[in-house]
């Protein structure tokens, strides 16, 4: 058997793999992704579709920022419809602890040039959110121009343009060996023992990249961590924006422009380590009460099903996107969550990370080797 | 594209026969691909209708059995609840 030919073999096959290949196809690369499953199997496609730029760190609010301008641009970019939509978001603050660090994390995201961001007294956050239970409420963080959009449309879409640009994507191909030669990357060999030769290997495989990274002997902090979601039936657009509620007994969800559906999770307490994609009972009754503890109106839709998926965490709650100690084998994972939203940027400036040789590192805060201790605050 | 003699396959999410052949064509090789393509199973039956249809029209292109196409996973719940009645459960 052959080995297949390319400028960079991508491990993965979801918004972070393809985003990567798309701006690398911009570039003149030839790409190769290889995924274990098919295209959005892994995190992306369990993602609930959430666009923030609400962050307490700058770099993840710059790059949000840049990502929000990609989402705006893509329908026309990519030349399909991936169903975004500015319909905000609003942080609830129940506790003066919470309006405190919520004001302080405005000031962060203003000073970052997140303009639209501002503080809004309860009130307004009934305004914002027709139907909304306010007891208790102080507050809440609302920015106007976060949104949402359609995870597997924005996967295709870059899909799409990578084979285009002569670019191949190849599903159930699941990555075994990182190859090298003379201490440099040299391919990728897969389950089926077939190689795919590169001067480039991107390890974007989210929740296994601890394990990509160790068939090169190169440790990557990111571990798996169990999240539910569910979606309901879709009904006339109410025009809210997705509810954040970080109490104990919240969660977050929104509705979908496109089709009203709802769709919405928690990050559970205790938190589930580990990759599984049960789900649990626990959460199909506790997730609604939750929903309806904030927005009553919502008691007479149907939910039609639940699921759950990985986050793929690092110690601080930030992305790595680096390259390695490995000539020619770089890092983009451990997105916490966030990894939809974030990919469009990360893509991007993956891209010009890689065509420079691993020098331009515009996000020194992402490195792999860095101080993991400064939490971001908005997970 | 839908034609107007098309034969929907999905009656939920309106989606129609030649749309799922042209997931099929464009690569997809098993129902859970051909659902994220099309959203053919994705909608307020979760496939009830559609999941075997489409397993026999992936098999009948692929040249498998319909029983070699793992149908798409089944989730609960297995039909459609209010969230009133779902918040409303209490621990036995």
């Amino acid at each position: 058997m052959s080995a297949h030919k390319s400028d960079a073999v991508i491990i993965g096959g979801g918004i972070i793999g393809t985003a990567c290949g798309y701006y690398l196809s911009q570039k003149g690369l030839k790409v190769a992704i290889v995924e274990q499953g098919y295209l959005c199997s892994g995190s992306t496609g369990r993602c609930i579709g959430g666009i923030r730029q609400q962050f307490s760190s700058s770099g993840s609010i710059r790059l949000m920022m840049e990502s929000v301008k990609h989402f705006q641009n893509m329908e026309q970019e990519l030349g399909t419809d991936v169903h975004w939509h500015n319909g905000g978001y609003l942080f609830l603050a129940h506790s003066p602890q919470k309006k405190q660090a919520f004001l302080s994390n405005i000031a962060v995201q203003q000073a970052a040039g997140l303009k639209d961001v501002r503080w809004v007294e309860a009130d307004e956050c009934r305004e914002i959110t027709p139907g909304m239970d306010a007891t208790g409420l102080l507050g809440g963080s609302y920015c106007p121009s976060d949104g949402q959009a359609y995870p597997f449309a924005v996967v295709q879409g870059y899909a799409g343009k990578i084979r285009q640009s002569g670019g191949s994507i190849h599903t159930f191909s699941k990555a075994t060996h990182i190859l090298q030669q003379g201490g440099k990357v040299s391919g990728v060999r897969i389950e089926s023992g077939r190689e795919f030769s590169a001067g480039v290997v991107i390890n974007a495989a989210g929740p296994w990249s601890r394990d990509i990274g160790q068939m090169a002997g190169i440790e990557i902090p990111v571990e798996a961590e169990r999240h539910e979601a569910l979606i309901t039936e879709g009904v006339e657009y109410m025009n809210i924006p997705m509810l954040v509620d970080y109490r104990a007994d919240g969660g977050y969800f929104q509705q979908y422009r496109h089709n009203g559906q709802f769709i919405g999770c928690y990050t559970p307490v205790p938190n589930v380590p580990g990759h599984s994609t049960d789900s649990t009972f626990e959460f199909l009754h506790q997730m609604p009460k939750r929903m309806l503890k904030l927005v009553p109106g919502l008691k007479d839709l149907k939910v039609i099903r639940q699921w759950a998926g990985s986050y793929e965490n690092t110690p601080d709650g930030n992305p790595i996107l680096d390259r390695t100690g490995l000539d020619g084998f770089y890092t983009v994972a451990g997105m916490c969550g966030h990894g939809f939203m974030l990919g469009p940027a990360m893509g991007r400036v993956a891209a010009d990370l890689i065509v420079s040789g691993g020098r331009d590192l515009q996000y020194p805060e992402f490195a792999l080797k860095r101080d993991f201790t400064q939490a971001e605050a908005m997970k | 594209m839908a034609s107007n003699t098309d034969k929907i396959v999905c009656r939920c999410e309106d989606i129609t026969e030649s749309e799922i052949l042209e997931a099929i064509a464009q690569g997809a090789a098993t129902a859970d691909e051909v659902k994220r393509l099309t959203r053919a199973g994705m909608g307020h039956c979760q496939g009830r209708t559609c999941r075997r249809l489409v397993n026999q029209m992936l098999a009948k292109a692929l040249g498998q059995k319909p029983e070699d196409q793992r149908p798409i996973t089944q989730r609960a719940p297995l039909q459609p609840l209010t969230i009133k009645a779902l918040a409303e459960y209490k621990e036995p």
